[in-house]
């Protein structure tokens, strides 16, 4: 009998006889399913906040800070800086030959978390005529843009699906102030979807900040566009703003706190894996033992030590991946799109949707294999060692 | 021979298999340990005092309100003693290195927080008679190494001052330390005065106020009259009690008790899985020595006793080493993760609550095992092979 049939011949064997020892067995995939689904929810988490941070930023469009502001809720401009900003090289223009330029100021208000029934910080942007050009995918889902000089406010699809009363038609009090839904606009899911937009003016009026803005946004016209309007903002004496790509200040701000989230969930994973390795081990030394018999008659018609090594590997193997496959499917079946909210950089509140992807699946698989791996490596030693003699022996 | 040393040689029969048994018990309660510590820090509820009450803009508590209105407040009946602050968004030496720095009202302050920390006489006199002085918490002193009488350049990441320069020169005044137990000293604060009259922006406004009241149940009566005192004007407010605003702060990271919840029940379905799974197996192995000791004249409950003793002296040790290792965790991260968990500690409560859960534990692991020993006919038991 050749070793390949022997090996084949006890794999086949081991595999058939998992349901005989049935809740050890059991226990394994368990554990592993639990290790691979914990890991999977704390990744798909991580990963759905960045997709949504990164998601927002464009490559063409600068976004200019007060220098050392890290966060638009820090930064702060003058009426004048904005004007010298729009006179600035690098920025677009349209038709009329007016620079695509949006001032824009970024307060915080409550809103009321549906989950909880708890206040929460919600941003409410204040943006120019060109503010809403220039987002990528924007798309009035309902209603229509708030009209200028009104006190009319669109809201982001995350704002109305996770805040009480933001539905299209709503009378919104923000602070001191009535406001209506007239709009409900979508950006595919990015994090300007947490937000509330209305007119700059009319935020600046209502909220005590005349002629104050936070940031300004502008379009830039060409590839160097960018280098040209960073030079002209940082050595003016009369700005010395920081400019960067939106691209570049969304994803700053997105490695905080997904670098957190992902901090939290693989140690976490891997203590658990320890602990279900523990048990793994456990059900394969006991099903070694079991099979002690077994495996000393099978070596004393013929077979060498190598087939019981690797029956017993591969029944580790397979318990693992029984449990990691399970471990994913319900990860994808119970997190992938589910809605959370989160403090986001700028201290509001980040709308976010969980998402799982094949890269991630792969990661929780590699952590759940590796389980079956070690789990069923030193039963394996202890099962080609069997001896003959005191191996028939058992009872 | 004894019945725990019975117990403990019973146990001890197959080394390897409790050892690994110990080892997923005590990975279990550690990671309820550390999650619960992290969760009770991220609550807040210890360092809150309940009869504190914070006043903040009813738009929300990033909005600023007149430096008015701590005068007004301060005529309410049953407010006693109140204080303000205003968030400075420090940073040092570098922007990455983000601190908690306020600017406080520098003759009030230390009286309202009297609850929670302490400073000496001389720091007090040093506050109170230089301007550009700052308080410092043991925390944050010990972390840069700084002494009182150092000058420290605090940068903010917000404010600016007339001269266009965004560095505040601080004296250290003093520091701080905490008297309660969870108090966080990771944070420093300096003089309002001294931050109003130097600032290029927002001059005249206060961040937030808190208050202590003569008596913990006018909390509701007060906070009403505060906030209709100031209806209807452009800044007006809204007064919780310290322990809901931190708690309606913490929330907004996300459902933190839920995701730790999650995680320590799978941690613990796990090892209900494998500890019980186990137990059973060693009873089944044992089935011919219960017969031998019944027919010894043993009666059912001592077996039953003698197996469920076994899985409790599992969980026990496997648990009481889980949550050393969860506190010993828990000291090292403090250095690490101090200054976005203020609070980070194991208490008792988790330790008492983490008791509860090895009995939990043994009991349940034990229980099916154990009856089946304990009902076993010796006839079947000495019959089976």
């Amino acid at each position: 009998m050749s070793l390949a049939s022997q090996v084949s011949a006890v794999v086949r064997m081991n595999v058939k006889s998992i349901g005989q020892r049935f809740w050890p067995s059991l226990s394994t995939v368990v554990a592993v399913m639990l290790v691979v689904l914990v890991l999977l929810s704390f990744l798909a988490m991580a990963n759905g906040f960045q997709q949504t941070i990164r998601g927002a930023g464009r490559d063409d469009v600068a976004i200019v800070l007060r220098a050392g502001a890290t966060t638009e809720l820090n930064s702060g401009l003058s009426r004048d800086q904005v004007r010298l900003l729009g006179e600035g090289p690098g920025v677009a223009h349209d038709a009329n030959g007016d620079a695509l330029l949006s001032p824009e100021l970024f307060v915080i208000a409550d809103g009321k978390k549906k989950a909880t029934g708890l206040k929460a910080n919600l941003p409410l942007r204040g943006i120019g005529a060109a503010g809403a050009g220039l987002r990528d995918n924007l798309k009035i889902a309902e209603g229509r843009m708030f009209a200028s000089g009104s006190n009319e406010l669109v809201v982001g699809r995350g704002v109305q699906r996770e805040f009480e009363n933001f539905d299209l038609g709503s009378k919104v009090t923000l602070g001191k102030s009535q406001w209506v839904v007239v709009g409900i606009f979508e950006t595919g899911g990015s994090v300007f979807e947490s937000e509330l937009w209305a007119d700059l003016p009319v935020v600046q009026s209502l909220f005590n900040r005349t002629a104050a803005v936070q940031t300004v946004r502008a379009k830039l016209d060409g590839p160097d566009g960018l280098q040209k309007f960073k030079d002209y903002a940082t050595n003016d004496p009369r700005l010395k703003l920081d400019v960067l790509s939106e691209t570049q200040y969304f994803s700053d701000q997105a490695s905080q706190t997904s670098g957190l989230i992902q901090y939290l969930g693989w140690p976490l994973a891997i203590a658990m894996a320890f602990g279900a390795l523990a048990g793994a081990l456990n059900t394969m030394y006991s099903a070694v033992l079991s099979r002690t018999r077994e495996i000393a008659t099978l070596r004393a018609i013929g077979y060498g030590g190598f087939p019981a090594f690797v029956g017993t590997l591969v029944e580790s193997l397979v318990l693992a991946a029984v449990g990691g496959c399970i471990g994913a499917l319900a990860a994808w079946i119970f997190f992938d799109g589910l809605s959370a909210t989160t403090l986001g950089a700028s201290f509001t509140q980040v709308v976010f949707k969980f998402e799982m992807s094949p890269k991630l699946v792969e990661q929780g698989l590699v952590l759940g294999m590796a389980i079956g791996l070690i789990g069923g490596l030193l039963p394996a030693f202890r099962a080609a060692r069997v001896p003959i003699i005191a191996g028939l022996a058992e009872r | 021979m004894s019945d725990f040393k019975l117990v403990w040689k019973n146990l001890m029969r197959r080394k390897l298999r409790t050892f690994l048994m110990l080892f997923a018990t005590l990975i279990a309660f550690a990671i309820f340990g550390v999650l619960s510590a992290f969760n009770n820090a991220f609550s807040g509820d210890q360092a809150a005092a309940i009869d504190r009450l914070v006043v903040v803009n009813k738009i929300n508590f990033t909005q600023p309100l007149p430096v008015s209105y701590p005068a007004r407040i301060k005529q309410i009946e049953g407010v006693k003693q109140l204080s303000y602050a205003n968030w400075f968004g420090g940073y040092y030496p570098e922007p990455k290195n983000q601190l908690v720095v306020f600017a406080v009202d520098h003759t009030t302050y230390l009286d309202v927080y009297d609850d929670a920390i302490t400073v000496d006489a001389a720091t007090r006199k040093n506050f109170m008679t230089d301007k550009t002085s700052a308080i410092v918490g043991r925390a944050m002193a010990d972390k840069f190494g700084w002494k009182v009488g150092d000058r420290v350049p605090m940068n903010s990441n917000i404010f600016s001052q007339k001269s266009g320069a965004r560095v505040w020169d601080l004296t250290i005044a003093g520091i701080f330390d905490k008297k309660k137990e969870n108090q966080d000293t990771n944070f420093m604060f300096f003089r309002y005065d001294y931050f109003d009259e130097t600032r290029s922006f927002g001059k005249d406004t206060i961040g937030w106020m808190m208050l202590n009241l003569t008596s913990s149940s006018l909390a509701d009566k007060v906070a009403k009259q505060i906030d209709e005192t100031f209806a209807n004007s452009p800044y007006e407010t809204q007064t919780d009690t310290e322990k809901a605003f931190n708690k309606a702060f913490v929330a907004q990271f996300g459902n933190i008790a839920l995701i730790v919840t999650l995680v320590v029940g799978a941690a613990f379905i796990t090892i209900l899985m494998i500890v019980g799974n186990t137990m059973a197996m060693a009873v089944r192995e044992r089935t011919r020595e219960i017969g031998v000791m019944k027919s010894l004249g043993f009666p059912g409950a001592r077996i039953l006793k003698m197996v469920l003793g076994e899985s409790l002296l599992l969980a026990a040790l496997g648990g009481l080493l889980g949550l050393g290792l969860a506190t010993l965790a828990i000291g090292g991260m403090k250095q690490a993760a101090g200054n976005f968990v203020p609070g980070l500690a194991m208490t008792g409560d988790i330790m008492v609550f983490g008791i509860a859960l090895i009995v939990a534990l043994g009991v349940l692991t034990g229980i099916v095992p154990a009856m089946s020993a304990m009902r076993m006919s010796i006839i079947s038991a000495l019959g089976r092979t």
